[in-house]
């Protein structure tokens, strides 16, 4: 527990503190770039620097460990100076578009400038050579806004262990980019927009597709419905000023409505269709494992990150047996979007056109996917992430913060709160087992409130054992068995995970999500998504599903209409058709 | 079989081995063969080992002969070479075709070859050993003490010189806290660069328990220049390895690395062989010598990125990761190599070791300083004629490696400044030739000792473009990972890329301190830190270069292919376009030519008798045969004049009225008059004396200057429209304010430098003593004087050489000029000191004035201790010091002192008092010429000191300008705007080799006792053959704008009605 004074100012930190955390701790902001509390600590961008007494350069703080008795300036001439000159140098090499760049004022950059009060750039001279890269369906790249803070290179390679990008080349000609030059569609890019979700700048952002909403809203002959994911709702009021992790479902639903949308449904209808689809198909794998004694593919995965299922397609091509065939939830909505509620408004699937909104980028690919055109047409047409949203709303010119509570629509907007805690890492594993334990033992899942804590949380890799005792007759051959679980979140932990299954570990069910914290810490989330924000959101989501009155899957009574008027049965002929996929083993390149 | 009786040692370093060392052995080895003296074995082998290059031969062949394969000899300049034991013969610059003469005399018969031996750079003469060779025989070969010695290639001559004994010592009979506090008490420090001491390092490193420790050599050399490490790789591998194995027990690594850039193959081939000899007899692997110390080392290949040399990049590369730094702390000694205790040496470090070990302490500390005890291996490269590998005790001056092992700079160009330390380093001036060469030291000077790169720049380098090379290397070789090393180098390189091209601006020296300061004070490693280090040091050392190419747009070393139109111009300090009056003469087109001249120097027909053409200096045609005889030229043409060719006049009529005087009717103020006069002023000029000329008339002797030449000349200069008026001597006839008072609104003084300068010894007032300028002075305007029969001069320069040529011709019996320095170090022009010599002029040299004997009322001796030379003083030449008291005496009844001249400013002012700069001449603004006082302006000797005629001339139209534009507040002064030439030049046609033709000079039989002009023109058509070996270096396929130089106005006062006028 050092103390040590900062700008005179005596504090204690906790051991190994930085000085850039101890001095937000004494009140003292110290403006940074490349710092990402907990996620990457390279002193590259210069801008954090402090003078220490008895240094002989400044230091930059993020890298700097506080120490007893140190003395730190953070605001004396040389360090203000040095601040601001490498502010300037960043600018000089920066395309200052500001005003057409989707972070105007929503971006480190500017503000870090505008904190400093820097008005001239001292050094003006040439500029990085730009290069866009436009070739994902998730993704814009433009190298001429890159500060080289190298945040995306450590959570690509690091958080996620997917390493697409990296630094090209050496000196002022060095670029942040995939091996030689190459696009991120010619590499494993997984698209899950983690990237884009700690740039402090616009130089990687989802490719923004609110134009084609737009025109899709102007179309009389189109019918317009849109889907929001469970995520968004925890996140949208973020882009209006709302502390992270305020419930914004009603105002969201109402600047639908008012947008113009002719449905406003909910994603989280199709996560309770997913449950039972997904619920029944781990029953089966364990009946014939255990029962029929065939060679099954255990333990099953879950299938509703689309960054994850690209990540196995390119990492872990043998694994794809294990992952669970169910569609996520955007792409089910979409393809009974497009053929159930479609016949109820007699509509044909073309004339449907079913908006996402997504805390992913991710979810654009998916719904490009060549499997993604069960209903006859593209089921999902455009994906939008939830920063995509909050500015069409502004676009729309929406007061958003004096909008009243608006309700989901009906065929498609019914949901319980198992649905909503699918945004959290754990959530489906959690909302699987309340479904699954009910079916099997009829009685409701054994853990307080019905949580299942052990797999909850911001641990990397989460596990949890449940013994099955008092089956109902049918599920009696699960009778004292112990399902052992396990839960990850972000890629780099799931491949911990799987490197701990193919080292002879034993599970029955593996939920994985592509980002950090699950979907509430999505590509497509607002920015910058900091474990604190995480867990704000998660708790905010948990409080949703408690909120509800219908807390399982199979009790959603518009899932058991859909059951009864259509699909008529888990994994039947129509679910088959509609609601499950296929996957692709990919090179790795 | 026989015995061998005779090793040939051949260096296979890679200097040699890229001029042809392969193929000089193969002729060797064929000649030997066929003459049986090595056996058929050798033969049979010849084109595999011809295409490996390394193996030797000495391990295969028997004979009365071995040839053998050494590594590195370090006198790379001299390749490929050959050292003949016995006897130490070496032998340089060898090809295929000496060797057949090289075996049948020497190997055969025992006649060592003449022909191929080294010889003395300055005196020619022949040096037959290798140890008498001054490049070695002044260094202390102990790291290096294998070089060329042994075959790098095997390790049995490795341990037959003492090789693995200080392992086996270290191992066996020493603990590892042992070793490293003999390491600690040896005061080894890093030799990469930084100098941490390496004992300490490895304590750090030794302390902490871990199950894994590395020991990674940093052979990843990468300084512009440098190849220290290469060299001690391919001659001495074994010695690295011994060191890395003593390292590797004294902190308790198990596994080793050697981190060598693949672009040294050669050191990589001989590191790889010799691992695997280590291995094969178990100094390397498990149980080493049976110990139970289990160590191996692997070579890990850079690819050659520079900053892989910073540690913790090195590292992250060995790991496989992208070559990038890390902030420290951890520090790699804690956390190094995959987060294990880690010690990185460099490779000369590593070689010290052994010797620490097997030697003690207290013997490596017996050379060098206190506190940088040892030897230092240089890579001595650039303008220095013996170029190579040197070792020298720390602590030796800087001056002692370049001239004495360095042999000097080639050419007879001058020394400007020694780059140190790569692109970390910093440049050391002439005046700082004394340092001594110890890590304090030079970093007091702004360089670092560095890891040894030392390149020697003469004056035909460009500081500002030298400065831009180094920041360009940085750029290229920074990672990219932060923002000062990415973003703010390139935004200095850029600077400087414009500073270059005559585009900087004001304020861009400021903005690259600024710049420098903040990226050493937050970049995130070593490299990016020390890159703005050779920025500032230049700017230290040369700021006044800098401020010519933003100012002047002048590149002076004619190095900055933008300012620089072509070298010999650039060189001429009036900038007349020679190019352009050599091709008009060599059309015949004198007239034009003459004008062309005129642009920018009205003194043709002075010039090609008196100028010391540095034009000549810098011809690039010397590249090829020999320089253009520019003044040669000059003075053919000079003598085709018929009437005073001039310009144009380009000036308004209204500056008819507006007075300016001009003080001194020298050179200078002539020159001054001439320009203003061009602009339609009507200068007043006033002469002390009864004749204009100033200098080129008192002081140059007829016999160089003809009377009636230099009168042609002024004369046409005052028929422009300047009055001269003569017999007026400012401070006694007049003053400054006299001259305000009568309405002169700009005044120039170019009044010179004319006092003579005493002896300061005993007796220097004494009849017959005389000072050097009122010598010639006298007999120049009287055409009379006095000279006694044994005459002495004390000096030098021109004006000694000068009064001793007319004492001869006014009857002296002898004339013996008395120097203190060499005749190198001597200012008088070489071609006056070779006439006066041809007359009969004796030279002393290393002679300084002790004391003048009287004798009856008056001199009659001069007494002179003899000197050497000692020390580098602050011109960067070696101050002259007594040797002993070795004195003797001259008979002389006349001594003329001619040790200098200097301004009395005192004498001058009366109430207006110009501000003088710190050499006490006249503080004047090197671009405008104005003074302190906003109305008068200086120039030539008054201003700069004694100088040349053409820098005073040079210096007249500077201020010509800035009068102009003191007056009018506009720049007229369009003389300076490069003109297109239009004659005939084939840029196609190869240039055809011809030796320049000599100079036609008087009979010496014909000089004496007369003051006939000594020097004659050529006949035209050797003149005009001349002109065709110009090489036309202004010539463009488009006409290009130069860059002109602005006219600063810092402290201009322009009259608003004046300014308003200029409109």
């Amino acid at each position: 527990m050092p103390s040590l004074t900062i700008d005179n100012r005596k504090i204690q930190v906790a051991d190994g503190t930085n000085l850039l955390e101890a001095a937000r701790q004494a009140g003292v902001k110290i403006p940074s770039l490349c710092y990402l509390r907990g996620v990457q600590a390279i002193g590259s961008c210069r801008v954090c620097m402090v003078e220490v007494k008895g240094a002989k350069t400044l230091l930059a703080s993020c890298v700097t460990a506080a120490a007893e008795g140190m003395e730190v300036q953070t605001n004396s001439p040389r360090a203000r100076e040095a601040r601001r000159t490498m502010v300037e140098l960043i600018l000089s090499d920066h395309e200052g578009d500001c005003q057409t760049c989707d972070r105007n004022v929503d971006c480190e950059l500017q503000a870090i400038a505008s904190d400093l009060g820097i008005r001239q750039v001292t050094y003006a001279g040439t500029k990085s050579k730009r290069m866009t890269d436009a070739s994902t369906p998730a993704l814009v790249r433009d190298t001429a806004k890159c500060v080289s803070c190298r945040r995306c290179v450590t959570v690509c390679g690091q958080t996620q262990g997917v390493a697409a990008i990296f630094p090209q080349g050496r000196g002022f000609a060095s670029v942040i980019g995939p091996a030689f030059a190459s696009q991120l569609s010619d590499v494993v890019c997984v698209q899950c927009g983690q990237c884009a979700a700690v740039c402090p700048v616009g130089a990687i952002s989802e490719r923004d597709e609110i134009a084609k909403v737009w025109e899709a809203l102007d179309d009389p002959k189109k019918t317009v419905v849109v889907q929001t994911a469970p995520a968004i709702r925890a996140a949208l009021g973020e882009c209006f000023g709302y502390a992270p992790g305020t419930l914004v479902t009603g105002k969201m639903v109402s600047a639908l409505r008012q947008m113009g949308f002719d449905r406003v449904f909910d994603t989280n209808f199709a996560a309770d269709l997913t449950i039972l689809e997904e619920g029944t198909e781990l029953l089966t794998r364990l009946k014939k494992a255990i029962v029929e004694k065939q060679q099954v593919a255990l333990p099953m995965f879950t299938s509703c990150s689309p960054g994850w299922i690209r990540y196995a397609e390119h990492f872990w091509p043998d694994m794809l047996p294990n992952v669970s065939t169910c569609k996520s939830p955007q792409q089910m909505f979409g393809a009974v979007a497009k053929t159930y509620f479609a016949e109820k408004i007699g509509k044909k699937p073309e004339d449907m056109f079913v908006v996402s909104v997504m805390p992913c980028t991710a979810k654009k690919y998916e719904s490009q996917r060549p499997e993604m055109y069960s209903s006859g047409a593209r089921d999902v047409d455009v994906v939008l992430t939830t920063r995509e949203l909050g500015r069409m709303i502004r676009q729309a010119g929406i007061d958003f913060t004096a909008l009243p509570d608006g309700q989901m629509d009906s065929i498609l907007g019914a949901s319980s709160g198992a649905a909503d805690i699918f945004a959290n890492t754990g959530g489906v594993m959690e909302a699987a087992l309340r479904t699954v334990y009910e079916i099997v033992t009829g009685r409701e899942l054994p853990f307080e409130n019905l949580h299942i804590a052990p797999i909850e949380g911001l641990a990397g890799v989460k596990e949890a054992a449940l013994k099955i005792e008092g089956t109902v007759s049918d599920w009696s051959f699960l009778e004292g068995v112990t399902v052992k679980v396990a839960v990850a979140h972000g890629l780099g932990n799931a491949r911990l995970l799987i490197e701990r299954i193919k080292a002879g570990e034993h599970y029955h069910f593996v939920e994985v999500m592509t980002c950090p914290g699950g979907c509430i810490g999505g590509g497509g989330q607002p920015r910058l998504t900091t474990d604190e924000i995480r867990l704000a959101r998660i708790a905010a989501i948990y409080r949703e599903d408690e909120g509800k009155p219908i807390r399982k899957s199979h009790n959603n009574p518009e899932v058991a209409a859909i059951y009864k008027e259509y699909l008529t049965k888990p994994l039947g002929e129509k679910s088959h058709h509609l609601l499950h996929t296929r996957y692709t083993a990919r090179e790795r390149v | 079989m026989n015995s061998t009786r005779m090793h040939l040692l051949m260096c296979f370093g890679t200097g040699c081995v890229s001029s042809g060392a392969e193929k000089v052995r193969d002729a060797l080895v064929k000649e030997l063969v066929a003459r049986g003296l090595t056996d058929e074995a050798a033969v049979g082998d010849l084109d595999g080992v011809g295409a490996e290059g390394v193996l030797p031969y000495a391990a295969r062949a028997s004979g009365e002969v071995a040839v053998v394969n050494t590594g590195c000899n370090g006198f790379c300049a001299c390749g490929p070479l050959m050292v003949v034991y016995p006897g130490g013969f070496f032998y340089q610059k060898l090809t295929p075709e000496d060797m057949p003469e090289l075996v049948e005399e020497h190997v055969l018969k025992g006649r060592p070859v003449e022909r191929l031996m080294f010889r003395h750079p300055v005196t020619q003469a022949v040096i037959p050993h290798y140890a008498d060779i001054p490049f070695f025989a002044r260094q202390n070969l102990r790291v290096l003490h294998n070089k060329g010695r042994i075959s790098a290639t095997s390790i049995e001559e490795y341990i037959g010189r003492g090789g693995y004994i200080a392992a086996a010592k270290a191992l066996l009979e020493m603990t590892p806290a042992s070793i490293i506090e003999e390491v600690k008490k040896s005061g080894l420090r890093g030799r990469g660069g930084a100098g941490f001491p390496t004992g300490t390092k490895w304590e750090f490193a030794a302390k902490p328990k871990s199950d894994q420790k590395y020991f990674l050599c940093n052979a990843d050399e990468g300084d512009p220049g440098a190849f220290m490490d290469r060299s001690v790789l391919e001659s001495d591998p074994h010695a690295v390895i011994e060191g890395m194995l003593i390292g590797a027990r004294a902190i308790g690594a198990n596994q080793g690395y050697i981190y060598c850039r693949a672009e040294y193959p050669l050191a990589i081939e001989r590191l790889t062989l010799a691992i695997s000899q280590c291995r094969e007899r178990g100094l390397l692997g498990r149980d080493v010598l049976g110990t139970g110390f289990d160590f191996d080392i692997d070579i890990a290949r850079g690819s050659g990125a520079f900053v892989c040399g910073e540690e913790t990049a090195l590292m992250r590369s060995i790991e496989g990761k992208r070559g990038e730094p890390r902030p420290r702390p951890p520090f790699p000694a804690l956390a190094g190599l995959w987060e294990k205790p880690t010690v990185l040496n460099n490779v000369e470090t590593l070689a010290n070791i052994p010797l620490i070990i097997a030697h003690g302490a207290q013997w490596f500390r017996s050379v060098g300083t206190e506190k940088s005890p040892g030897t230092k291996i240089f890579a001595l490269t650039g303008k220095v004629n013996n170029v190579g590998l040197v070792e020298v005790n720390m602590g030796v001056p800087l001056g002692e490696i370049i001239y004495d092992i360095g042999g000097g700079i080639p050419n007879g160009k001058k020394f400007k400044a020694a780059q140190i330390g790569g692109p970390s380093g910093g440049c050391i001036p002439k005046e700082h030739l004394n340092v001594p060469v110890d890590y304090e030291s030079i970093t007091a000077l702004g360089a670092i000792m560095g890891s040894g790169g030392l390149i020697v720049m003469d004056e035909d380098s460009c500081m500002v473009d030298m400065t831009r090379f180094f920041l360009e290397f940085t750029q290229d070789e920074s990672c990219g990972k932060c923002t000062p090393c990415r973003v703010g180098t390139r935004r200095m390189l850029e600077i400087l890329e414009r500073i270059c091209t005559g585009k900087g601006e004001e304020g861009d020296i400021e903005r690259l301190i600024e710049l420098s300061k903040t990226i050493s004070d937050t970049a995130l490693c070593g490299l990016g830190q020390t890159a703005p280090n050779p920025v500032l040091s230049n700017i230290r050392f040369f700021r006044h270069e800098f401020e010519e190419h933003i100012r002047d747009k002048k590149c002076r070393a004619g190095v900055c292919a933008e300012l620089v139109r072509a070298p010999c111009q650039n060189a001429c300090p009036a900038g007349v376009d020679i190019p352009g009056f050599i091709s008009l003469t060599g059309e015949k087109r004198y007239n034009e030519a003459l004008v062309l001249h005129r642009e920018r120097n009205p003194f043709v027909a002075v010039c090609a008798r008196v100028c010391f053409h540095p034009c000549e200096g810098k011809c690039r045609r010397s590249t090829l045969d020999e320089p253009l005889s520019v003044r040669a030229v000059k003075r053919f043409l000079a003598d085709q004049e018929v009437g005073f060719q001039i310009p144009a006049a380009i000036g308004n009529g209204a500056n008819v009225d507006r007075k300016v005087a001009i003080v001194g009717a020298g050179p200078a103020g002539l020159s001054c008059a001439y320009f203003l006069a061009r602009l339609g002023y009507r200068p007043t000029v006033f002469e002390a004396a009864d004749k204009p000329g100033g200098m080129l008339l008192q002081a140059i002797p007829a016999y160089r200057l003809p009377r009636d030449i230099l009168a042609n000349e002024i004369r046409g200069i005052a028929e422009m429209g300047v009055t001269i008026k003569t017999k007026k001597k400012l401070g006694t006839d007049f003053s400054l304010t006299d001259l305000k008072d009568q309405g002169f609104e700009a005044v120039f003084l170019g009044v010179g430098a004319p006092q003579g300068m005493g002896l300061g010894m005993k007796g220097e007032d004494m009849k017959g003593v005389v000072d050097a300028l009122g010598f010639l002075k006298e007999y120049n305007l009287t055409g009379k004087a006095k000279v006694g029969k044994n005459v002495v001069v004390i000096g030098g320069g021109n004006a000694a050489v000068d009064a001793a040529r007319t004492s001869l011709r006014l009857g002296a019996e002898t004339a013996t000029v008395v120097y203190r320095r060499t005749r190198a170090e001597m200012p008088a022009y070489e071609e006056e000191v070779e006439e006066a010599e041809r007359e009969g002029v004796k030279f002393e040299f290393l002679a300084a004035p002790l004391e003048l004997v009287e004798k009856s009322g008056k001199v009659s001796a001069a007494k002179f201790r003899t000197m050497e030379l000692g020390e580098f003083d602050r011109t960067g030449r070696r101050k002259p010091v007594a040797k002993g008291e070795n004195d003797y005496t001259l008979p002389a009844d006349m001594v003329i002192a001619a040790i200098g001249q200097t301004l009395k400013p005192a004498e001058l002012f009366d109430g207006v008092t110009v501000r003088l700069n710190e050499r006490q001449y006249l503080a004047a603004d090197p671009v405008t010429g104005q003074t302190s006082v906003e109305w008068v302006f200086a120039g030539g000797d008054a201003a700069s000191g004694p100088s040349s005629v053409v820098e005073a001339i040079a210096a007249g139209e500077k201020a010509a300008a800035g009068i102009d534009r003191f007056l009018t507040g506009a720049d007229h002064a369009l003389w300076r705007e490069s003109r297109v030439v239009n004659t005939f030049f084939d840029p196609e046609a190869d240039p055809v080799m011809a030796n320049r033709p000599g100079l036609k000079l008087l009979p010496l039989a014909r000089r004496s006792g007369t003051f006939a002009e000594v020097e004659t023109t050529w006949a035209r058509a050797v003149a005009l053959g001349e002109t065709k070996r110009c090489l036309r270096c202004d010539y463009r396929e488009q006409p290009t704008e130069m860059p002109r130089g602005t006219v600063a106005a810092a402290h201009l006062a322009v009259p608003a009605a004046a300014a308003a006028a200029a409109k």
